[in-house]
């Protein structure tokens, strides 16, 4: 991958500087018989404080794409940028959050020791930041008064084992949110969460990042969730993992849990769930267990 | 678990019932603690102790060759317990820094083992064949080579106790979930930040899992030390095996309970501790709330 550094990068960085911009990214996993193509030719352009969705069936290589941006996997041909840097070097400065998947909380931590760990890892990150061009300084956030916005302020000193699924995953959120990050990649956070639950964390994340205007990348399979969350869907299809269409979801903000029942909600619902039916068709997955588009939520 | 606190959509749903936690861990203790109190909890064994009393008092009294009269055991130890503790006393100490200098060893080697692939592969196949080594096999040898002072002693100890450690904590330390180095990755915490933070304290549970085995296996490298060591000066080991050479099958049994009670000592003390420090552990949560 190219190695760009920010002090010696005139005139591009100014146009990337603001923006997380994947270019013509390629990986591929295996080879031979057995080689999928986990990205073809994939462009995504991502603009600060832009809320984005990436939604697609199992396997279309939208974690793949996530862990891109986070500097856990390089491409095989393309590029990466995070605002102007390389991921990795993103990652050196910490400007990048990330939830995953389960919460991933330090089981001997409790909620309060967790969301304060990255503050004592890489303590040089905060110098290295101030040198990166285009790099907005925030103070760094009250971790208690961000436990209280998700909705932890009773679990501050129980441990992980102590709490419900939301409430790990919701520590695993504020956890990310306290570095102030400037993206924050998150790869299906609620997919193992009751409807009940992933409802009402969407909202607190909404009212997290109304407040901490940071970029986020959300990787989902939920349309319902993509379009309630998102400023823009990017909607990827399979076997070679690619973007098939960018929607751009207008519906006005603050989105509340009534909204869900509007039609102009429906209308997105429906735009995404098309694009995804058509990438499905043009492209069926052969030979293996067919997971309809219907499946997508 | 029964502390699953329903989910809050906001603060304000979740009101506070649970009492602190300290007042909660307490009382929950005095719970367990009492319990030994129960018939239930104390009956069956007292009576399979009163069964095999009787058992082993009719053998000695038919074969006092076979198992000496437990009445004679008790005057052994009674007649002499001064002579009983010193000897224990020097096993114990073999015992305990034989433990610490096997546990220094294996857990540095445990660390370098799991950060570097290229010592993994160096060291570990050495390690399992040291650890299928008859340890009884070695100690004579060591006895000659270091002569009757404590090294050979403390060697055998260390060498005991130094495979489970090894093992135990290397898995340990690489037993992280792959979510939890993700998100350390991003925040591009270093190696020794990882080591410190993540890899030991998750390595814990495995090293108290090694704990509890070397523990009581301290002193069985100290025994075998000292019973292949035969002028040592010292040592439960030596007194077993003076005393069985003069036919004092009472002394025997007396040094033998004393290892008993040293052994059972130690796993009660690190069974403590464990509890202590893996408080947080998933094994722990179910036994606390």
């Amino acid at each position: 991958m190219q190695k760009t550094d920010p002090r010696t990068v005139p005139s591009t960085a100014a146009s990337t500087a603001d923006s997380i911009s994947i270019r013509g990214a390629v990986k591929i996993y295996g080879s031979g018989a057995g080689q999928h193509v986990a990205l073809q030719n994939v462009d995504v352009d991502i603009k600060r404080g832009q809320f984005v969705s990436i939604i697609g069936p199992s396997g279309c290589g939208k974690s793949t794409l996530l862990r891109l941006i986070a500097g856990l996997e390089d491409a095989d041909a393309g590029t990466a940028e995070v605002f102007g840097v390389t991921p990795e070097r993103a990652c050196a400065a910490k400007m990048i959050g990330l939830v995953p998947q389960a919460p991933a909380l330090l089981p001997w931590k409790n909620v309060l020791g967790n969301v304060s760990m990255p503050a004592k890892v890489n303590r040089r990150a905060d110098t290295l930041r101030r040198r990166i061009h285009g790099h907005v300084a925030r103070p760094a956030p009250d971790m208690l008064d961000l436990l209280n916005k998700a909705g932890l302020a009773d679990a501050v000193h129980k441990l992980p084992a102590q709490l419900s699924g939301g409430m790990q995953q919701r520590a695993a959120i504020v956890r990310a949110f306290g570095v102030q990050p400037d993206v924050l990649l998150m790869d299906e956070p609620f997919s193992a969460l009751d409807e009940f639950t992933r409802e009402s964390i969407q909202e607190q994340l909404l009212d997290i990042w109304d407040e901490q205007k940071t970029t986020v990348v959300f990787v989902t399979h939920s349309v319902s969730e993509a379009v309630r969350l998102s400023d823009r869907v990017l909607v990827m299809s399979a076997r070679p993992g690619r973007i098939t269409a960018s929607v751009d979801i207008t519906l006005p903000r603050p989105r509340s849990q009534s909204m869900l029942k509007t039609a102009e909600f429906h209308h997105f619902e429906d735009l995404i769930r098309d694009h995804l039916q058509t990438a499905w068709q043009e492209n069926p997955m052969t030979g293996s267990t067919p997971i309809a588009a219907g499946a997508i939520r | 678990m029964s502390v699953i606190t329903p989910e809050p959509a906001t603060m304000q749903e979740t009101p506070v019932t649970q009492p602190a936690a300290p007042a909660a861990t307490t009382r929950s203790t005095l719970r367990k603690r009492l319990g030994f109190l129960r018939p239930a909890y104390w009956l069956p064994l007292a009576v399979l102790l009163v069964g095999l009393g009787i058992l082993w008092s009719v053998t000695a009294r038919d074969s006092p060759y076979l198992l000496p009269p437990l009445a004679a055991v008790g005057e052994a130890l009674a007649a002499n317990p001064g002579f009983y503790l010193a000897n224990a006393w020097a096993t114990l100490a073999v015992a305990l820094v034989g433990l610490a200098i096997g546990f220094v060893a294996s857990f540095v080697l445990a660390v370098l083992v799991s950060e570097l692939p290229v010592a993994r592969r160096a060291i570990m196949p050495i390690a399992v064949v040291l650890s299928v080594t008859p340890l009884v096999a070695i100690a004579p040898a060591l006895v000659v080579a270091f002569g009757f002072g404590p090294e050979p002693k403390l060697i055998v100890t260390a060498l005991i106790c130094f495979f489970p450690i090894l093992i135990n904590v290397a898995t340990g330390l690489r037993s992280v979930s792959p979510a939890v180095l993700q998100v350390f990755t991003t925040l591009h915490a270093s190696r020794l930040e990882m080591l410190w933070h993540v890899r030991m304290p998750s390595a814990l549970p495995y090293l108290f899992t090694a704990l509890r085995v070397v523990f009581p296996l301290s002193i069985i490298g100290a025994v075998v030390a000292e019973l292949s060591a035969p002028g040592a000066a010292d040592g439960l080991g030596t007194v077993i095996s003076v005393a069985s050479s003069n036919n004092r099958l009472a002394v025997v049994y007396a040094a033998i309970f004393c290892l008993a009670i040293m052994g059972s000592l130690l796993l009660l003390i690190i069974t403590a501790i464990e509890d202590r420090v893996l408080h947080w552990h998933e094994s722990r949560q179910g036994a606390k709330n």
